[in-house]
Formats: C-alpha cells, structure tokens, sequence
C-alpha cells in the first residue's frame, strides 16, 4: 500500500510539473469571447431564428450599415448612406464597387434584389422575417418592390411611408445568386448546401472568414487579409476570433480570471470582484433590453387588471429601486415606458414614473384599489385588497426558470404585493412551457392554431395574473414595439387595447412622421400614455457588464460596444 | 469447441440486442413525434409576432425537414435511410446526425472511460485496504471520505476544482480544450479534473462495495483453508478473497458504466465545457431536433445492452462454474 501511496504521489508531482504556468496567459493572437447563451443553429443565416446564428454569420459578412455609440450611422457595405426620396416611398441603395465573393466575381445589386425577391420573398423558403419587407396596401399584405438599376444601384419601393423602414435595409446582407439558383426551390438541398452551411462564399464581405464551428463547443473565424475595409484601417489584428461556449456564467468567468479567454460578460455580484483584478477591465454598458411584468387583461386573468386604475395601484406598490439596487446591484435603472433614454427617440417630459418615489406609495395604492372597489377598512381605517365580494385576493405570478435575478425580482414583487394584502404565487416554469401555455392563447372551442395574440376573445391554455419577463427596443426604430402594445399586435399576449395607442403607432408609419421633429412629438405622446395606461409594469432597463483582459485596446464602451470590434488589438508587449 | 454454447449464447444475445433495439427506436420515433412541441417552436415567436400565420409557419417548417410526410412514411424512409448510413440531419446543429456524432463520441468516450478506470482501480485498492484494516484509524478515515465522496454533487466538486486548480494555481485549464491532438500528454492533463469530477463519486461507491464484499469474503471458511496451508497474506487476499469478491463489483461497475452512458457525463460535460454526447443528447430533446434524440437514444441503448453482455460474458470467466444456455 506504501508502494501505492508513493505511485499516486509521483503521478501529483508529475501532473503539476506538466501542468506549466497556465494563469494570465493571453498570449496568442487570439480573442476568445466566452458566451453562455447557446449555440446558434445555423450559419445558412436565412433560416435561422435565433440571434446566434445572425451573430456567427455577422463576422463574415458585413451589412449594409451598423451605429456607433453615439447611434451614428456608420457605411458597412454601402458606398454611400441610402438616399430616401421626398414622397418616402423610394430607396435608392447603393454598394461599393469592390465587394467580392470567394470566387472573385464581384458582390452587385442584383445579388442583392435576388436574395430579397427569390429567397427572402419567397414561398417555398419560409424566411423567418418576411413579414418586415410586407407593408397594408387597403387591407392586403404585399410585398416591397426591390429593382436592380445598375451593378451597384438598387431600389426598394413601398406604397406605403414609414419612415423607420431604412433600418431593415441597413441590416440587409446578401446571398450570392451564382450559388444560390442551384438550390432555388428546393428546400431541403438549400438547408443542407454545403456552400452555406460552411460559408464558403464570403470573399471580402467580412473582417473574417469561417474556419470551424463545433458544435456546442467553439466557433472560430480567422482574420481576413482582403477585407474591404482593411484597405482604410487594415484587415483586423487577431489571428483568430474564437467564441467559446460555457454553459455557465461561474465557468465562464472563472476562465476570464484565469486568462484562459479574453472577453466575457460579468454578473452583477461579480462585477467588484473583477474590477479590482490587475489583469481585468471591466465596461458597463446600457442595454436596449428592459424587464416589465405582464398584467393580464385577456379573461383568465384578475378582472381586476383590465381596469387602469387598479393597474396604477399595482405599479405604484411595486419597488422599481429595490429591483435596480438590491437585486440587480446598481447595473439597471427605473424604466417607465418602453423607449430607454439612451435612445434618441426619449423623452422625459410627462412620464408618469410609477414605482419610484412619488409614485412608489403603499398607502396610494391600497386607497386606490379600494375606491375601485377592491378592498375593505377595518375599524382603524387600515385598508385590505380584496376582491369585489371581499375575500382575500390571490393571484398568479409566472416566471421562466433558470434566471436568478428574474426570480429574486419575482419574490420582491411578491413581496410588495403581500404588503397590501394580495398574496402571490410564483410559478417558476421552463419557457417553452411559459410560451406555449402562459402566453400563447387561443378562441375557446375554437379551431384556431395557438398564437400570441388570437384576438380580445383569446385565452391562454393556463391562467395567470402577471408574467416576469423581458422586451427589448430598437433604439433607433422604437415602433417595432407596435407588436406589443397595439391591440393587434403580434406580441401582445396580454390582452392590452387602446385606441389611442394604436393610433400613435399609426401615425409613425406616415408621411407626418417623415419630420424628425413630429415623430420625436408622437413618441413622446406614447411614452406618456403608456407610462400613464399601465398595460405592464415596465421594471427596469438593464445595463451590462464586460470584462476584457487588460491588453485589450481600442474598445470603445457604450451601446453598441461591438460596432468597430475588427479595429481592436492587443496591447504590444513592452 | 469447448465453449461453442458461448458462441451461441453470444449470437443470440446480439440477436435480442438488435429486436430490442428497433422496439426502442420505433416507440422513441412514435414518441417525439406524437409530443406536443415541433422544430417550428422555436420560429414560433418570431414570425406570429410579425402577423404571420402560425399554421402556416409550422407546416412550411415541417416541410423544410421532411416532417409534413405521413408519419408511416417517415418512419420507413428514416429505416431505410438508416441501414444506407444516412442518421438524417439535424435541424438544431445544421449538419448530418453522423457528423454530429463522429465529431462528438470521442469526447464522452474518453471522459468515461478513463473516470470508470481512476474510479474502478483506486476505488477497488483502497476498499481492499480498508477491509484489510478493518475497525483502524485508517479505515475509518477512508471510510468516513468515501461517505464524503458518494454526497458531493458533481457540479459543486467540479467548479471547487476549476476555482482551486485552475483559477487559484493556474495549474489546469479552465475549460477542455478541443483543440488538443487526443493522444498527447496535453489532452491527458486536460481530463484531470473532469475525471475527478466524475469520478470521485463512482470511486467512493466502489471503496464501500469493495470493502463489504471482501469483508464478506474474508469470514468464509475457504480463507481459513488457505491461510492453514500456509499461504502468505498478499496471495490469501489477491487470489482468493478479491476473486471471489470482484463477482458483484463487475455487476456494479458495468451498471454504473450503462448510467453515465446515458447522461450521467453531463453534468461534467456541462462544468468543462466538454462538447460530449451527453449535451449534444440534451440540446437535442430541447430543440425537438427529432433525428438526434433518435441517433442517440439507439446508441445508448446499443452501448446498455453490449455492456450487459459484456458483463454475463465476464461472469463465465471470471466463476468458470457459471454457463448459459
């Protein structure tokens, strides 16, 4: 057995001296980003649903355009910004001249006008977002109408204005037509073609080319020498770009402090811990996501909830201060509407800024729900909520399983609600059970197939009072939010109906809102009337940690962090 | 000759495997599915928020992976596919089921193999010990650390690990790298910790039966009869004593080898971020990605049944008393 004690200890002594010195070594030309989202599901982009697949196809091909931080414009594929014409109706796009696919042919319009029209447009391809590129033309869904004017010239004419509809274009990336006619039609050899799935054809469109995905494990580009852009700044200094994936956010940053990747976001407990490393910075960013809790007005939820009052009550007993500072550490702040401050689109002026003091008020609330006829005073005037017959109210709160914060927000909120008598329970459920049996409804004793919004007749399979969880905005085209909030909108899971709002997002899809001026009057018309109607409690916007190895240069911190990621480098070693 | 009935046995063994086998397929094929959820779940969202038809959007999904076909249909086609090599392709990772597969075996293989081997040799050396010295301060001390090691959970053990090993001494990669060639000293290193993860609770279950079966062992009356003649302790205890009780360790060791065959690595796989069969299994059954979940319900239940073989087969060797028929 001594024999034995001594083998094990040799084999220690032996595994250690192998071990090398592994800490704080980011010494190759690579930058390893450590994600925990998932894996993406496809490169062949178009098929795809996810915002992965976008993001691994993204550092191969270049868009038309992207933003900066101060949400400018910057030209990505474009040879000029696009030019819209008086009447808003036509868009005239134009691309540089030296765009190339792998095979050396140039990239030109009509590669463009043929992904949108024979792949995009099409019925046998089922692109997940066809319905951006279709407008109502008296009462039908038709389509844009791209044309080719010249190799480098196209246009895209809508009957309709909407102003923010050159941000879908900005986004456009094309296919190239000369592979993609040989599986024109055939869906299943499209999915599986060899040419899209490997992105083999992405000549110069991207700071890097593809060289390995492993499933689950890595995804891996490799630094692009023709890259169009290198021609101004030089092609990109890492050797590789690796996004390596964790499957949790304690191994995921536990790598980051070993200097085994260079890049990954931190938790809000951590971020201390990391900033005050020697060999790590950390960035905090505001982010376009926002946390807001669903009251369901549709008729398996509290009747209650479709009055706006017993709404504001709710809103007002609710702590917004508590979510952002105790829960989330200080990294959110209160949101009020659906439209951040960092986005040019916001307006301060008239928000009713309901869960921050003076608006964060039990005692108003409970008065409140009580002159609606929720409640009941004892001798010493002390209100309790109650429902309209006088018993107890007890409501249902469901959240998606798996997110800490998401579930401390949850246990507050319940906690708040308690304090007027309300008692909660929390249904922690996986999401694709909170999609298919919390949010997605349909017409009793109907036939419909379920959907997030089947109508004010509508119910969903469970039923609930409220829902945790998140939405996001565009910031620069916040009517996109229109599936939320307008009584037909897509996304409107809830049940909310008002007039008044669908009207505001009307008037932003019109010539009215072509002036910057009266679209910034109309915006700031519905972000009063939202924060005021209450269809949800809009909690908190989230700001984000990133933490880089110190080397890092050239980062540039703020919205959109990522926007020049091709121009970083590591700092030379002195 | 001598041992044609094995021969036999083994054929006809292999035999049931395969019978058993396509049952499982055909009821896992019926069963994903009959299920409520579909590959167009994930698109859902998305296209029905922007005014799209859901019907519509589910069929032209099925469509695009071959799932608007009868379901009779489906399933001679993927038969048929499957005796010509072809798995399908799978609609969550973008590429054929046997891609997937060839590309990601090696890495559970590996971690499985070698946590069973530092499980099954360490566990069996310190339970013969312990019996050996039963009722001393020894034992108790490993006694009381193999409870220790069968109630840590995995994922705790393995993240005490990395923080330690890998983080605090820089010893260890944080993560298993994939891009180590498999047979280098670097890959071996790179499995340390995942194989004490996984198999530290393996290795301390094998300590207690060990233990209690030599214990059983040494009472009987052949020990005595062995030690009368004579022969010295080390040949009493290796020859004799294990032999005899290493019977109920193969039945143990094959059963806990059939477990972590069917995701018992992926909690590990999960800590090391080791792209294995365990999460490749488990993604799958969340994307509704149907021609996975197939693929590796068979092979799992292949490797269950091989290893069940296996295990009956080293019966007959290790007790020749033993014969099937």
């Amino acid at each position: 057995m001594r024999k034995f004690g001594i083998f094990l200890a040799l084999a220690l002594v032996l595994i250690t001296l192998t071990s090398g010195c592994a800490k704080g070594t980011t010494v190759t030309n690579d930058f390893i980003d450590g994600e925990s989202g998932g894996d993406a599901e496809t490169l062949n982009w178009i098929l795809a649903a996810d915002a992965t697949s976008f993001s691994y196809a993204g550092h191969t091909v270049d868009s038309l355009a992207t933003y900066d931080n101060q949400l400018n414009i910057q030209l990505r594929c474009l040879a000029k910004d696009i030019e819209v014409s008086p009447d808003g109706l036509v868009y005239t796009v134009t691309i540089r001249d030296d765009l190339k696919w792998s095979d050396g042919s140039p990239v030109t319009a009509e590669d463009y006008v043929y992904t949108l029209k024979n792949l995009m447009f099409s019925d046998w391809l089922n692109y997940p977002y066809k319905s951006y590129w279709q407008e109502e033309v008296d009462g039908k869904t038709v389509l844009v109408a791209p044309q080719v004017v010249n190799d480098t010239t196209f246009t895209i004419t809508r009957q309709t204005v909407y102003p923010e509809f050159v941000y879908r274009i900005y986004d456009l990336i094309p296919y190239p037509k000369y592979i993609a006619v040989k599986y024109e039609g055939n869906v299943e050899a499209f999915t599986q073609a060899p040419e899209f799935n490997n992105l083999t054809y992405t000549g110069n469109l991207g700071p890097y080319r593809f060289k390995e995905w492993s499933r689950n494990d890595r995804f891996v580009v490799e630094r692009n020498p023709d890259y169009y852009l290198g021609k101004d700044v030089g092609a990109p200094y890492f050797q590789q770009y690796i996004v390596k994936l964790f499957s949790t956010s304690a191994t995921r940053q536990a790598a980051l402090e070993a200097g085994d990747i260079t890049s990954t976001s931190i938790e809000p407990a951590e971020v201390n811990r990391f900033k005050s490393m020697p060999n790590i910075k950390v960035f905090t960013i505001p982010t376009t996501g926002y946390t807001l809790l669903a009251y369901n007005q549709r008729a398996n939820g509290w009747e209650g909830l479709k009055d706006k009052t017993v709404r504001q009550a709710l809103s007002m007993a609710i702590n917004k201060q508590t979510i952002s500072q105790a829960i989330l550490l200080g990294f959110a702040e209160p949101a009020y509407s659906f439209i951040p401050a960092t986005s040019p689109w916001y307006t301060d002026e008239g928000l009713a800024k309901y869960g921050v003091a003076p608006l964060y008020d039990k005692q108003k609330a409970a008065e409140l729900l009580y002159q609606e006829g929720y409640g009941i005073k004892d001798s010493n005037g002390t209100i309790k909520v109650t429902d309209k017959k006088g018993t107890p109210l007890h409501l249902i709160l469901a959240v998606n399983t798996g997110s800490k914060p998401a579930e401390d927000m949850a246990f507050s909120i319940r906690k708040d609600l308690l304090q007027l008598g309300i008692e909660t329970e929390i249904k922690l459920v996986p999401w694709a059970t909170l999609l298919r049996q919390y949010m997605m409804n349909t017409v009793p004793d109907s036939k419909q197939e379920p959907g997030d919004n089947n109508g004010p007749e509508a119910v969903s399979q469970e039923s609930w009072d409220f829902i945790l969880l998140g939405f996001s905005t565009d910031l620069l085209a916040p009517s996109g939010s229109s599936v939320f909030f307008t009584t037909k909108g897509g996304l409107n899971f809830f049940g909310y109906s008002n007039p008044q709002v669908d009207e505001l997002f009307n008037r932003i899809k019109s010539k009215e809102a072509l002036d910057k001026t009266a679209r910034q009057q109309i915006y700031a018309e519905m972000s009063r009337v939202l924060s005021e109607e209450q269809p949800i409690d809009f909690l908190i916007f989230h700001r984000a940690n990133v933490g880089f190895q110190k080397n890092v240069m050239g980062i540039e911190p703020g919205i959109s962090m990522g926007y020049n990621y091709y121009m970083w480098y590591f700092e030379p070693v002195k | 000759m001598g041992k044609s009935w094995l021969r036999d046995y083994i054929v006809k063994r292999l035999i049931y495997s395969i019978i058993i086998a396509w049952g499982i397929l055909t009821i896992t094929f019926i069963l994903v599915r009959v299920g409520p959820s579909s590959p167009a779940d994930k698109y859902l969202a998305n296209i029905t928020a922007r005014g799209g038809d859901p019907a519509q959007v589910t069929a032209a999904i099925e469509a695009r992976y071959g799932l608007d076909k009868p379901i009779y249909v489906q399933y001679f086609n993927y038969l048929g596919n499957l005796f010509r090599g072809n798995w399908g392709w799978s609609f969550g990772t973008s590429m054929p089921v046997i891609e997937l597969i060839k590309a990601h075996w090696i890495y559970s293989f590996q971690l499985i193999l070698l946590s069973s081997l530092f499980a099954a040799i360490l566990g069996m050396l310190i339970g013969i010990y312990s019996a050996v010295k039963q009722y001393t301060k020894t034992d108790y001390a490993l006694t009381f650390l193999s409870f220790i090691g069968i109630s840590i959970p995995n994922f705790w053990l393995g993240i005490m690990l990395i923080l330690v090993f890998s983080v605090k001494f820089g010893l260890f990669k944080t993560y298993y790298d994939t891009t180590l060639p498999l047979f280098s000293l670097d890959n071996l290193k790179a499995l340390v910790l995942p194989v004490i993860t996984l198999g530290t609770g393996m290795l301390a279950g094998y300590v207690r039966y060990t233990r209690s079966a030599m214990l059983d062992n040494l009472r009987k009356a052949f020990v005595t009869t062995a030690r009368a003649k004579g022969l010295p302790e080390r040949t009493v205890i290796g020859k004799h004593v294990f032999r005899n009780a290493l019977l109920p360790l193969v039945t143990i060791i094959m059963f806990d080898l059939g477990s972590i065959v069917f995701g018992g690595a992926y909690l590990t796989e999960i800590i090391f971020g080791i792209p294995g069969l365990g999460q490749i299994s488990f993604n799958a059954i969340f994307a509704n990605d149907y021609p996975v979940v197939i693929a590796v319900t068979l092979i799992g239940t292949f490797m269950v049944l091989l290893v069940n073989l296996a295990t009956d087969i080293s019966y007959t060797y290790l007790d020749p008393r033993i014969r099937y028929g």
